[in-house]
């Protein structure tokens, strides 16, 4: 084993084990178990990025190992450019989260639980961009969104936790069997289940690449919580503990980005993709604009964040639509930016709840003076996810649109770039009414723990900072796209 | 009697061990612990034969015992008979272990004991037996051990209900059985199996009929399954695990054998076990949703199972895929270990907390963590959830389904995928009540309970096992391979 497959299994194996570890300290482990969380992930994530100089001499770091050697079915990890920043989100969000909830989370005896299940759940994502091979990718897969629903069912806010998980779960899983359906069709075409040798392609009938690239659509519109399929969101994240908000909507919803580009996008050809086109850009718009409209509608402050990232998952998926180079290039970078803008739009939600004790925007309003700080970070959120420059979505939204209008379809890019009018509306009234205006009555502002005010500071920084200088992220996602495209789009 | 000993030893290790069981325990001992220690004995002696045997068993050999007459073996060992007889002795001899604690709810051990054993020595002896008078006579004596302790709470009377339903349909069961056997004897003379029947005439047609009913009446086939819940659901939770464990899927092998062996069309066998195993699908599912009692509950997946059993093995028989039948013979082992650790689990509510209905089951996980977890455990693998056992077989058999394209097969497909949808909508509330704190009007005690390791054990065990072979699925997928392509071979 070499120094490359060393920190691929440090990624995976770190959060891994310290789970086990927490859920055997039980008691004893309260106050240490956040700090044991917290360095797991920070393993993770210097795991990821220690692989960096690997990638860039043109290695693909891979662990392979015979597992059901009957079946052809391998236990494959590897690290390629297509994953790299979906795994790297992953990890930081999963580390800013953990640091979060040291804050967040007040310890009692199940506390070692609690942050047990957030690293298996950061297990899955990272098991979910480093599978090389279709059925630890489903195992992985599978195991994001039961850790995930643990936590919501047993952490979760309000009595309808129970209700709520189960919805989660049963929704999230009618797009994992279509997935897999999927997955077993590919895997029968190519005789074995890696990811690799699909790379190359696969000889299947005309009918069945339109059945499996729907069948994949479909399923990864789930997670990614595409209008009509996103119904398991608005409850899922209002009723997650918010360290578990942020890891579902910064990190979590971007997997199905990933598996879109990596099945679908990678396996088949541009013409075999062409049909799909049309219904991609136009979900993408609808989910837009509904996920605009209903954050405008919405009352209660977590879910109308929550609704935002229907939107913005609308336009990543108007951006993988649109099949250019600039479209898919920008719907990546999307997943990255996106992913900060949304971890600091929650963090700072978490912050004026934890501060008020109050979630209703109509109760709230006029904290600007009380919380300079909170406001000043959630105010960058909000001009970043209305797409204003310098902030970083804006380049990424300009890459997603550049795209759309390299397509013929110029009616849905019109209609997409006036879409995001709707975003500058509810991102510009929800902080005016959280932050500006007279102070609510009875609002009181309760210090704030630093743990919760310095990932925040941090990712409002980091979402200027990689507006002005996309470079380094942009940088990643075009040697992905190498991958995906090769030359022929 | 002449032919290879070491096909009649297990039976021989299981009888023995009953006689000897009740023997001691009518006149020598009654110790619990030492009468469980004793059947474990019996059935992992049956075990170490069975395992001497499998590498005899081999495609051109294999091993008779019977008369020397060409034809008139009694016994004949098939690398899916020992498969299916592998996962009962082994799960027997688990139940048997759990009993020395758990059978102190109820202490006739004289008469648990023997019957236990018997159930098994039924079973197996079913499973093996080469002409269609030992597998009847095999076959009742399961179902009459299996009457017996599914009424064994004799002083409730839920018990003694749903024993005497089990033993109206299963006796009428027994009663086509016996008819189907005369048809086919009138016929051709002869009880051999498997035989040809040339020229079959309405009566030998008439007769496969009637075996494949009343055979398919004791593997609870749908509209047949109308006991299964009641006795499932009222028997001692060590007897539901052997039950829904072994014993439906052992009768289930017996109906391809028989059928298989009398000449019915593979394929239009197959074609038939897609159709019913879509409505044991969508049933079994559809009323285990509604269900408040857990055993009930679990006895209604049961039938859900067999759908998915029968939906595997007619893909394969229909459309001649190999992968399928395997598939379908992993899926009775892993539903085997799932399936018992769930009724064990249930068991061990019942023992210590009194637990029946759902709601009830609240707080289990605080005050039994051990219970609490392996019985999730046992409930996700059911759910199909990776990495355990129950989401590798539903791989390997949608992918084996996936490859025999077809209208009957995508149709099977479509309802199996959906109604495995449908079974989160009870597996996961129920996982969610364990981990559920007690509520305050509840007098169950509120403290943490030490299990038994009589309990514990054979717990830990099958909850490695569901784990292990949903981890690294390779070796018990050579193992049941052997037992599909013997099946395919068998075909006419």
């Amino acid at each position: 084993m070499n120094s490359e497959t060393a920190w691929l299994v440090v990624i995976v194996g770190a959060p891994l084990a310290a789970a086990p570890l927490l859920l055997m300290l039980r008691q004893r482990g309260t106050r240490a178990a956040g700090w044991i969380a917290g360095l797991a992930a920070a393993l993770s994530l210097g795991g990821a990025l220690a692989l960096l100089p690997a990638l860039e001499r043109g290695d693909v770091p891979a662990l392979r190992i015979w597992w059901v050697p009957a079946a052809n079915i391998h236990m494959w990890l590897r690290l390629d450019w297509l994953a790299l920043p979906f795994l790297v989100t992953e990890a930081a969000v999963t580390l800013l989260a953990v640091v979060y909830a040291w804050g967040y989370h007040r310890p009692d005896s199940r506390t070692p639980a609690f942050y047990a299940l957030l690293l298996l759940f950061a297990v899955g994502m990272a098991g979910t961009t480093l599978a090389g091979s279709m059925f630890l990718f489903y195992i992985f897969w599978e195991l994001m969104l039961v850790a995930s629903c643990a936590l919501i069912a047993i952490w979760g806010e309000g009595e309808r936790r129970g209700a709520v998980a189960l919805k989660y779960f049963i929704f999230t899983h009618l797009g994992s069997l279509m997935v897999l359906v999927g997955l077993l069709v590919l895997y029968g075409a190519a005789g074995d289940d890696s990811l690799a040798s699909l790379q190359g392609g696969v000889a299947l009938a005309p009918g069945l690449v339109t059945a499996v690239t729907a069948l994949f659509l479909a399923g990864f519109c789930v997670k990614m919580a595409i209008f009509p399929l996103h119904l398991w969101l608005p409850d899922a994240h209002a009723v997650a503990p918010m360290p578990v908000t942020i890891m579902l909507a910064a990190a979590m919803l971007s997997m199905g980005t990933y598996g879109v580009l990596r099945f679908p996008l990678s396996i088949f050809s541009p013409a075999q993709m062409a049909p799909f086109a049309v219904p991609m850009m136009t979900a993408g718009v609808v989910s837009e604009i509904y996920g605009a409209l209903m954050a405008l509608a919405e009352q209660d402050v977590k879910r109308i964040v929550a609704y935002s990232s229907v939107s913005q998952m609308g336009y990543i998926l108007f951006g993988l639509g649109t099949l250019t180079h600039d479209g898919i290039a920008g719907a990546t970078l999307h997943v990255v930016f996106h992913a900060i803008v949304k971890a600091l739009l929650f963090m700072g939600v978490g912050l004026v709840m934890r501060a008020t004790g109050r979630r209703r925007i109509a109760e709230l309003g006029g904290l600007g003076s009380a919380m300079p700080v909170v406001a000043v970070c959630t105010g960058v959120g909000a001009l970043a996810i209305a797409g204003a420059p310098p902030f970083c979505i804006f380049d990424s939204e300009w890459m997603i649109f550049s795209g759309g209008f390299h397509t013929p379809h110029v009616g849905l890019s019109v209609l997409a770039v006036f879409g995001s009018l709707l975003t500058v509306a509810y991102a510009l009234w929800f902080v005016g009414r959280i932050f500006m205006g007279t102070r609510a009555e009875g609002t009181t502002a309760d210090p704030l723990p630093w743990a919760m005010v310095a990932p925040t500071v941090l990712l409002a920084a980091l979402a200027l900072v990689s507006g002005i200088f996309p470079a380094p992220a942009f940088y990643w996602v075009d040697q992905a796209l190498e991958l995906i495209l090769g030359g022929n789009w | 009697m002449t032919g290879n000993v070491w096909v009649v030893l297990p039976l021989a290790c299981l009888a023995a061990g009953a006689f000897g069981v009740y023997l001691v325990a009518r006149f020598a001992t009654r110790h619990n612990g030492l009468l469980a220690a004793l059947t474990a004995v019996a059935f992992g002696a049956a075990l170490a034969a069975l395992a001497v045997l499998h590498p005899m068993v081999t495609p051109s050999d294999r091993p008779t015992w019977g008369p020397a007459a060409p034809g008139a073996a009694f016994l004949r060992a098939d690398p899916g008979a020992l498969t299916i007889a592998g996962v009962a002795l082994g799960l027997g001899l688990l139940v048997a272990v759990y009993s020395g604690r758990y059978l102190a709810l109820d202490r006739r051990y004289e008469t648990y004991y023997p019957l236990l054993l018997l159930l098994v020595t039924g079973s197996v002896g079913m499973l093996l037996a080469a002409d269609l008078f030992n597998l009847y006579m095999f076959c009742e004596l399961m179902s009459a051990a299996a009457y017996v302790l599914v009424a064994f709470r004799r002083h409730t009377s839920t018990a003694i209900e749903a024993g005497f339903k089990y033993l109206v349909m299963g006796g009428a069961g027994a009663v086509i059985i016996l008819m189907g056997i005369s048809l086919v004897y009138r016929e051709t003379g002869s009880t051999a199996l498997p035989q040809t029947i040339r020229a079959p005439g309405p009566w030998a047609r008439a007769g496969v009929a009637c075996l494949l009913v009343g055979l398919g009446l004791k593997s609870a086939i749908v509209p047949l399954h109308t006991w299964l819940p009641d006795a499932h659901g009222r028997a001692p939770g060590s007897i539901s695990a052997m039950l829904s464990g072994v014993v439906v899927q052992s009768t289930f092998y017996t109906l391809l054998k028989v059928c298989l062996g009398l000449g019915f069309p593979a394929r239009s066998l197959g074609g038939l076990l897609i159709v019913l195993s879509m409505s044991n699908m969508v049933l079994g599912n559809g009323l285990a949703l509604v269900q408040t009692n857990t055993k009930r509950l679990l006895a209604y997946s049961t039938i859900a199972q067999m759908g998915t059993v029968m939906f595997s093995i007619g893909v394969g028989l229909h459309y001649g895929t190999l992968s399928a039948i395997q598939a379908g013979f992993f899926l009775i082992l892993t539903q085997a270990t799932t399936k018992g650790l769930a009724f064990l689990c249930k068991g061990a509510c019942h023992f210590y907390r009194d637990a029946t209905t759902i709601d009830e089951l609240r707080g289990t996980a605080t005050h039994m963590p051990l219970i609490g977890v392996a019985f999730s455990v046992a409930l996700a693998g059911l759910a199909g959830v990776p990495p355990l056992a129950g989401f590798a077989s539903k791989w390997f058999v949608l992918r084996s389904a996936l490859r025999s394209p077809g209208a009957l097969g995508i149709a099977g497909l479509i309802v199996f995928l959906l109604s495995s949808l449908l079974a989160l909508g009870y597996y996961l509330p129920l996982i969610g009540t364990l981990f559920a704190r007690q509520v305050p009007e509840d007098d169950r005690p509120n403290e943490t309970t030490a299990v038994s390791p009589w309990m514990a054990l054979p717990i830990t065990l099958l909850g490695g096992l569901v784990l292990a072979i949903g981890l690294y699925p390779g070796p018990w997928l050579d193992w049941t391979a052997d037992a599909g392509a013997c099946l395919l071979d068998a075909v006419p």
